[in-house]
């Protein structure tokens, strides 16, 4: 009954044309067929963050999204950050001010970071609050990656 | 994952043929409610119908008949959108109080309600602004209130084969203050206990409450006490919103419990706007 659908889309700049059950989710996809592991998987519902990528520069929850959603669309990963094996500023941030303990939700706070920082250059802490209300550090690391960010705004 | 096929839309029609053709259809658009359903196991979908980028649905506008807000437009789209924050601040503030940002940036107003939670955030509020539906099927166009379209927890007015196309928030729009109020066991994500609209409307108010009724529920005792019979103390009035809810014990709080954070809310509510009745 499940026939695969063909997909065509561009990931961290790369051109890519795949096959995808059509209940697949775009977190699955990323993990086990892109094999881009950067993206976490959490709680599946939505609830933690871990699973954040940029879909058309926006930041979503890929638990919650299809992989057949992904058609005509741009991805971007934590992978994608990176140019020319030069880390992006945000992620230099990260490591200057320890802005983690475990790490595994690290990859999401970055993707959500990042996008703040490009609609909002200079964040208050209110608006660093609102836009990483969907990320969740059971480490507890936030102050840590408040100062992140807070090191890149301008 | 529960397996199930996909069908991309490209226009209403298409969405309205696959609802025709199998009753086991289910529209997907920001797939918050959606996805998370059928993981659960909560609907059983053979089918997924995705409307989110039909261009008509993707109507955000104001003009002389109020503001369309199309079934394909996020809560963050609504809450930025400048007629909103300017006429009906209480939408926002209803929208952006739903989950997290990034679930904002997919989950949309008719989403929402077509979910028909009798705790959706974006309920008590629509009530308060007079929100009407506009629904397509095929029998052709009609709408209905928002008060006439939640029917039952997790039922709407919707006949099968039928979907939403747009919200209106019609004019005039209300001259007042308006808050939305949310009282829930975290500060973050976490589904309302209770949710509580007031918005002043001139001399009148309205007021509308979710979780506490099988449906949300306007609170016409108090609006009657305060508009009618000029009661002008906000605890007194608030205290006969008992007379219009019937809350039930959940995870997220007990009936006596809701009856009375339904009381400290309403009251707060009714403070908060007061200065601009006078
Ligand atoms: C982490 C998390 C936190 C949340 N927090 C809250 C919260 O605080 N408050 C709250 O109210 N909700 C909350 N929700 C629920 C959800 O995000 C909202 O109800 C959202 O607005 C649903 O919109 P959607 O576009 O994602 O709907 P979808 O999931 O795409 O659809 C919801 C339902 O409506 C149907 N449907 C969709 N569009 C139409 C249409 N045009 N016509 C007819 N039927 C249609 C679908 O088939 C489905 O049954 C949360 C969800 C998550 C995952
Ligand atoms: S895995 Fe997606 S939000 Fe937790
Ligand atoms: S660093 Fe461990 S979860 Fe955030």
């Amino acid at each position: 009954m499940t026939e695969k659908l063909t997909i065509s889309f561009t990931v961290n700049g790369m051109e890519e044309k795949r096959e995808v059950p059509p209940h697949q989710t775009l977190l699955k996809f990323i993990r086990e067929e892109l094999k881009l592991t950067g993206t976490k998987e959490g709680c599946e519902v939505g609830e933690c963050g871990a699973c954040m990528v940029l879909l058309d520069n926006i930041p979503v929850n890929s638990c919650l999204v299809l992989a057949a959603e992904l058609d005509g669309k741009e991805l971007v990963t934590i992978e994608g950050l990176a140019k020319n094996g030069e880390l992006d500023r945000v992620q230099k941030a990260f490591i200057d001010h320890a802005a983690f303990q475990c790490g595994y939700c690290t990859p999401g706070m970055i993707i959500s970071a990042r996008a703040l920082l490009e609609r909002n250059p200079n964040p208050t802490d209110e608006d660093i609050s609102a836009a990483l209300s969907g990320n969740l550090c059971r480490c507890g690391a936030y102050q840590e990656i408040r100062q992140a960010i807070k090191a890149c705004s301008k | 994952m529960p397996a199930f096929t996909y069908q991309k839309c490209s226009d209403l029609s298409q969405a309205m043929k696959w609802l025709a053709e199998d009753k086991d259809t289910f529209l997907l658009a920001g797939g918050t409610d959606l996805l998370v359903g059928i993981r659960g196991g909560k609907f059983k979908a053979r089918q997924v119908a995705d409307i989110k980028d039909i261009e008509e649905l993707k109507i955000l506008k104001e003009d002389q008949k109020g503001i369309t807000i199309g079934a394909g437009v996020t809560l963050n789209e609504i809450a930025q959108f400048e007629p909103v924050q300017k006429n009906v601040p209480i939408l926002a503030e209803g929208c952006n109080s739903i989950g997290t940002y990034s679930v904002r940036n997919r989950a949309t107003l008719v989403g929402n309600i077509c979910n028909a939670s009798p705790a959706a955030d974006t309920a008590a509020p629509l009530y308060c602004l007079g929100a009407i539906v506009k629904i397509a099927g095929p029998g052709g166009e009609r709408q209905v209130g928002i008060e006439d379209f939640f029917t039952g927890p997790g039922q709407s007015a919707l006949k099968a084969g039928e979907l939403v196309t747009a919200i209106l928030i019609p004019k005039p729009y209300p001259q007042g203050k308006g808050v939305y109020k949310k009282a829930s066991r975290t500060r973050s994500v976490d589904l309302a206990t209770v949710g509580v609209a007031v918005q002043r409307w001139g001399q009148e108010v309205r007021i509308a409450l979710g979780a506490v009724a099988p449906t949300p529920v306007r609170a016409s005792s108090v609006e009657k006490a305060i508009n009618e019979e000029n009661v002008t103390d906000a605890a007194q009035a608030a205290s006969l919103v008992e007379k219009d809810i019937s809350p039930i014990s959940d995870l997220r709080g007990s009936r006596e419990y809701r009856y009375h954070i339904s009381k400290v809310l309403v009251r707060r509510g009714l403070e908060e706007t007061e200065e601009v009745c006078s």
